[in-house]
């Protein structure tokens, strides 16, 4: 944990929108904290002491089953954050948060959290519309589940992790993606040498390289499409959605 | 509709039932009673919503198309809720389709009126923010539940969470609707119901479902029933 530089903190799309104001009231009670691979944030049920906003690590939002099973629920990586909960009222929530790519995230204090937010400014307005894209994220996820193969859902998923990361490399093992999407190892060790035969990924010793992007558009279902829209018209008034549009050597 | 008038009926909304009475009264004379009648859609997907309701009776279902030719039911809301919670969150647009299912009364009110009083009053907006908690809790139990879970169990839950709802054990429901809330086959749906009667727990025919023992069904649901369930019942404490 440390004092974080303004540009890192800004690198976190929520809160590089606020005003200047808004920004300075908030900016002492800033965290910086790295996340390493696999860490829960925390568990179902447990107290939430801060809200995160990711800048280069990305955070899954895990249900877990009776027989312990999971389902991911949602994803926030720099255009989001981790702990809705706290702004709603409630110190728990029913899902496990899992850190799926390591990296840096801010975190504040419930208590100067909640001080922004009930102040009523851009801060509240944003979490709120954050909250209600999180609904669709949501819903969407489950329509996906029930209805798409792993093939879909994985390239879905990867396309959400791509537009959050810097890189066109994610480190994930295929045990973590099968927790994800809630299927057998088996079933995305068969869907990622799929996507590797056809050449949109390389999977090599636990990074994936993303090589085509808009293949891999092209092999998700819409899911993908409908949870990026919906965030688009709720936060792109005051978010530039700059998707990861590079092309690499792989689609050249 | 004046105070005096509203006073007769008793608030079977719980959010509106946790304001205290003169919060509450000076909300009266903004809601008016509105009839929720089976099958009839309160918004569309993308379509302006102009007017929220808080629910005393009867259910209404947020639906989300899938590959336009059917649907799934993401979430559903009873008294405990309200439909129109988008325009707090910040949009008078919902991508979902919001559509009774059962029928029963509401309060409906104007959605400017709605933003201004929980502008104006912090207890109102306090329990909207809880209740955005709980549909996102419920949002994630039933995307799970639908992932995971046998179609028996999913229809086993969704007849429980209906009738407490709707305080009976008895609906007319046939298995299309069924099918287009659990987002399966009418046959699966066939299926699963005659399984439920072979063992005496619903018996079901021509559309007229009564559920025979109750005490059965929530053994053979997954636990996604009672999770939902008690996130509900706290939800306001």
């Amino acid at each position: 944990m440390s004092i974080p530089v303004k540009n890192d903190v800004l690198k976190n799309h929520l809160l590089a929108a606020l005003p200047k104001q808004e920004f300075a009231r908030l900016e002492p009670h800033l965290e910086s904290i790295s996340l390493t691979l696999g860490k829960a944030i925390y568990e179902s049920g447990d107290k939430m002491t801060h809200i995160y906003f990711p800048t280069t690590a990305i955070i899954s939002m895990l249900y877990i089953m009776e027989n312990g099973a999971t389902a991911e629920i949602g994803i926030a990586g720099n255009n989001g954050l981790i702990g809705s909960a706290l702004f709603m009222g409630s110190e728990s929530t029913s899902s496990r948060a899992v850190v799926q790519s390591s990296g840096d995230a801010i975190r504040v204090k419930a208590k100067p959290l909640q001080a922004e937010f009930d102040r009523g400014g851009l801060f509240q307005k944003l979490l709120l519309r954050y909250t209600q894209s999180l609904m669709t994220q949501i819903s969407q996820t489950a329509v996906c589940n029930r209805l798409h193969t792993v093939n879909q859902q994985l390239c879905r998923w990867l396309l959400i992790n791509h537009d959050q990361l810097e890189t066109n490399k994610l480190v994930m093992t295929q045990e973590l993606i099968a927790n994800m999407l809630g299927v057998r190892r088996e079933g995305v060790t068969i869907a990622a040498k799929k996507l590797q035969e056809k050449g949109l990924i390389k999977y090599a010793r636990g990074t994936i390289t993303m090589l085509n992007r808009k293949g891999l558009e092209a092999a998700a279902c819409e899911c993908y499409q409908i949870v990026i829209d919906e965030y688009e018209r709720l936060l792109g008034e005051y978010i530039p959605i700059n998707r990861n549009e590079y092309e690499t050597a792989g689609n050249k | 509709m004046s105070v005096t008038a509203l006073q007769h009926i008793p608030i079977g909304n719980k959010m509106l039932a946790a304001l205290p009475a003169q919060e509450y009264q000076r909300l009266a004379d903004k809601l008016e009673p509105f009839d929720l009648k089976f099958g009839e859609t309160i918004y569309k997907p993308n379509e302006n919503i102009k007017n929220v309701y808080f629910l005393n009776s009867g259910i209404v279902s947020f639906l989300t198309a899938i590959e336009k030719r059917s649907t799934l039911e993401v979430g559903l809301v009873g008294n405990e809720g309200m439909v129109g919670l988008s325009t707090f969150l910040g949009t008078t647009k919902s991508p979902n389709s919001a559509v009774v299912r059962a029928t029963g009364i509401a309060w409906k009110m104007k959605a400017t009126d709605f933003l201004n009083e929980c502008r104006e009053n912090i207890l109102l907006s306090r329990i909207v923010h809880n209740y955005t908690h709980l549909l996102l809790i419920q949002l994630s139990i039933i995307g799970a539940c639908n992932r995971f879970h046998p179609i028996c169990k999913r229809l086993t839950c969704w007849l429980l969470m209906t009738s407490d709802r709707m305080g009976t054990g008895k609906f007319n429901i046939t298995q299309q609707f069924i099918s287009n809330m659990l987002g399966v086959r009418r046959e699966a749906v066939a299926k699963a119901a005659s399984s439920l009667q072979e063992k005496q727990l619903i018996s079901y025919s021509r559309g007229n479902l009564s559920i025979l023992n109750r005490a059965g069904l929530e053994t053979i649901a997954c636990k996604c029933y009672s999770i939902i369930k008690e996130e509900e019942q706290n939800y306001l404490n």
